[in-house]
């Protein structure tokens, strides 16, 4: 197995604040009509705001965004971003989004104060989501935000929810074996 | 620095001595709650893993609540799979069909859910635990890992400190409290975020009683509180320890813990309040909405479906009949509170003024499975919620009141101060 990236280097993707998941992150339909496959959510993720997104970023790239980001009935968007490679870094999103988030297996930060601030759109970003280490090599900007708890990166590294508990029960199996 | 309740409760259940907001733990709850809509799915994911052994089922409370007397013929089949499935799992505390009622209310009543208890729920309204001094952590989707493993991640909450004071007015209701200290977030009368924090209340609280004290968890949660915490009275206490099966410890915030933000509000001159539809957030005194024609009404939900609800709902409705083109649905919280209203004389009374009494569970406050209201249609409920579409067509209006001011309404016709009624 490769070993997981946890520093992501890639291009800044840069939204603002309140930008709510359904509509702002993916259409309402995929998320009504319960789409969870990762086929179905790519094409339309950032669809509204930035149609084509997908074909234009890269694994590694990383979504800054503002406060509050991803209010409402969430998910979806997440399976998009993970099967995507992006990383995820906030200035704030409620708990809900943030728990949602790890449990579909993306790399995130959340309360990284005014991190807008220290990127634009196609910025080169350096993020260490194991120690919140923020570099901006465009604009030759360091930061220090608070990283992942070490029991939620578990998680993430087993591609969320439904890996983790795979990965549990293959080993409680190989344990009894 | 002292910790607030919550922390003391995860601390003890995680093993710790202390734990502060924001460190990630994995308590060891006192049982585990999977409400009917869920237990399909569950069973479903972890069947395709191989995970047929819960890792607690003696923990393990499932409760048909959410749709209980099987509208459709997609219900019934939910309904026997899930009556499959918990001889599968082997989970014998299953409260099926009229066997317990609504899981947020019958624990507390019947002495499950107990003061200083932690436990892991599907549905996000386990913010009740509060009323009697313990804490339900909703886990969605998540709670087929609680299933399989016996617990999950928690990041400690951080605790907000809402301090009440004053006596109510008579005629006034514990409902009312939170539909104005959510207007008041609004307005910005007070100031906090309640995203993800516990709500602890504080103040003159003797006056509430457990229904009063699950009304004060209801509408918080609609605001976005993971959690709400009442201090257990004498009054709580005696409750607990007269009804217990089992052994427990309340808890209390230390004196010296840390509150994100400390807020206080006057509500001895608090009047009845309604919600106007689209927010619980929407409150006004109901002076200013009375006359609002209503053709459904409901008495019922987590937050309103205790005894002491339905006998303030029943003291207006007494000797009296709905107004002709209202329809008024009660759902009595627990099949407990449905004997009793029989015993009592109260189920008469509310058969006679015209009411539709519905099984012990949700009512319409679920996704509509019973009840409904039509495109247009006015009501005012006692729901959890207003949102539009809550229990049926998205353009119907709904209006949120106590059980009182919800049941004058449905007699007048419209929107109603249950007190002037009560003078005529």
């Amino acid at each position: 197995m490769n070993e997981f990236q946890w520093l992501l280097k890639g291009r800044c993707y840069k939204l603002g604040h309140d930008v709510p998941h359904p509509g702002g992150v993916i259409p309402n339909w995929l998320i009504a009509g319960r789409y969870l496959d990762p086929k179905d959510l790519v094409p339309h993720l950032f669809e509204e705001t930035d149609p084509g997104f997908h074909t234009r970023c890269k694994p590694g790239d990383i979504i800054v965004t503002g406060r509050n980001f991803g209010m409402g009935p969430k998910m979806n968007g997440y399976i998009a971003m993970q099967a995507l490679g992006l990383g995820l870094v906030c200035e704030s999103m409620p708990f809900l989004a943030y728990r949602a988030a790890i449990g579909c297996g993306v790399r995130v930060l959340t309360d990284c104060v005014n991190v807008t601030e220290m990127c634009e759109t196609g910025d080169e970003l350096e993020i260490d989501f194991r120690d919140g280490f923020f570099i901006n090599h465009t604009k030759d900007i360091r930061r220090e935000y608070p990283p992942m708890p070490d029991t939620l990166m578990e998680i993430v590294e087993l591609g969320g929810n439904a890996g983790w508990l795979k990965d549990w029960q293959e080993k409680r199996r190989a344990g009894a074996a | 620095m002292g910790m607030t309740a919550v922390e003391k409760v995860l601390a003890a259940k995680s093993g710790r001595a202390s734990v502060k907001p924001g460190d990630v733990v994995s308590p060891d709850p006192d049982f585990i709650m999977i409400h009917d809509g869920v237990v399909m799915g569950a069973k479903r994911e972890l069947d395709a893993l191989g995970i047929t052994k819960l890792a607690a089922p003696d923990k393990v409370m499932m409760v048909t609540d959410h749709d209980v007397i099987y509208g459709s013929a997609r219900a019934a089949e939910r309904g026997a799979f899930n009556r499959k499935a918990a001889a599968q799992w082997g989970v014998k505390n299953f409260y099926d069909v009229g066997r317990g009622g609504h899981g947020h209310i019958f624990p507390m009543e019947s002495g499950l859910l107990l003061p200083g208890m932690f436990y892991f729920d599907n549905d996000r309204h386990a913010t009740n635990a509060g009323a009697i001094g313990a804490f339900g952590f909703r886990m969605g989707g998540e709670i087929s890992r609680v299933l399989a493993t016996g617990t999950n991640w928690v990041m400690v909450p951080k605790t907000v400190r809402l301090t009440l004071r004053g006596k109510l007015k008579p005629g006034v209701h514990a409902r009312d409290i939170g539909f104005r200290f959510a207007a008041l977030l609004k307005q910005g009368g007070l100031a906090a975020d309640l995203d993800y924090r516990v709500l602890e209340y504080a103040g003159d609280l003797e006056q509430f009683d457990l229904a009063g004290r699950a009304a004060l968890c209801s509408t918080p949660t609609e605001i976005r509180a993971y959690g709400v915490f009442v201090p257990p009275s004498e009054a709580i206490l005696e409750h607990a320890r007269t009804k217990a099966q089992r052994p427990f410890t309340p808890v209390y915030s230390d004196a010296d813990a840390h509150y994100d933000a400390d807020l206080k509000m006057d509500i001895a001159a608090l009047e009845p309040q309604v919600s106007l539809p689209g927010s619980v957030e929407n409150a006004v005194d109901v002076s200013e909405i009375e006359s609002t024609p209503v053709d459904h009404a409901f008495i019922g939900s987590c937050g309103s479906g205790m005894w002491e609800d339905l006998v303030a709902a029943a003291s207006v409705l007494k000797g009296r009949r709905l107004a002709p083109n209202v329809r008024l649905f009660v759902a009595p919280g627990s099949e407990a509170t449905n004997r009793r209203l029989a015993a009592e004389g109260l189920l008469g009374t509310f058969i006679e003024a015209g009411a539709v009494m519905l099984p012990p569970g949700c009512g319409p406050c679920n996704d509509a499975v019973i009840g409904p209201v039509h495109s247009g249609e006015v009501s005012i409920s006692t729901a959890t919620n207003n949102n539009a579409g809550r229990f049926g067509a998205k353009d119907a209006k709904l209006y949120l009141g106590s059980p009182a001011t919800v049941a004058a309404s449905a007699v007048v016709g419209k929107i109603a101060d249950a007190r002037k009624l009560a003078r005529s």
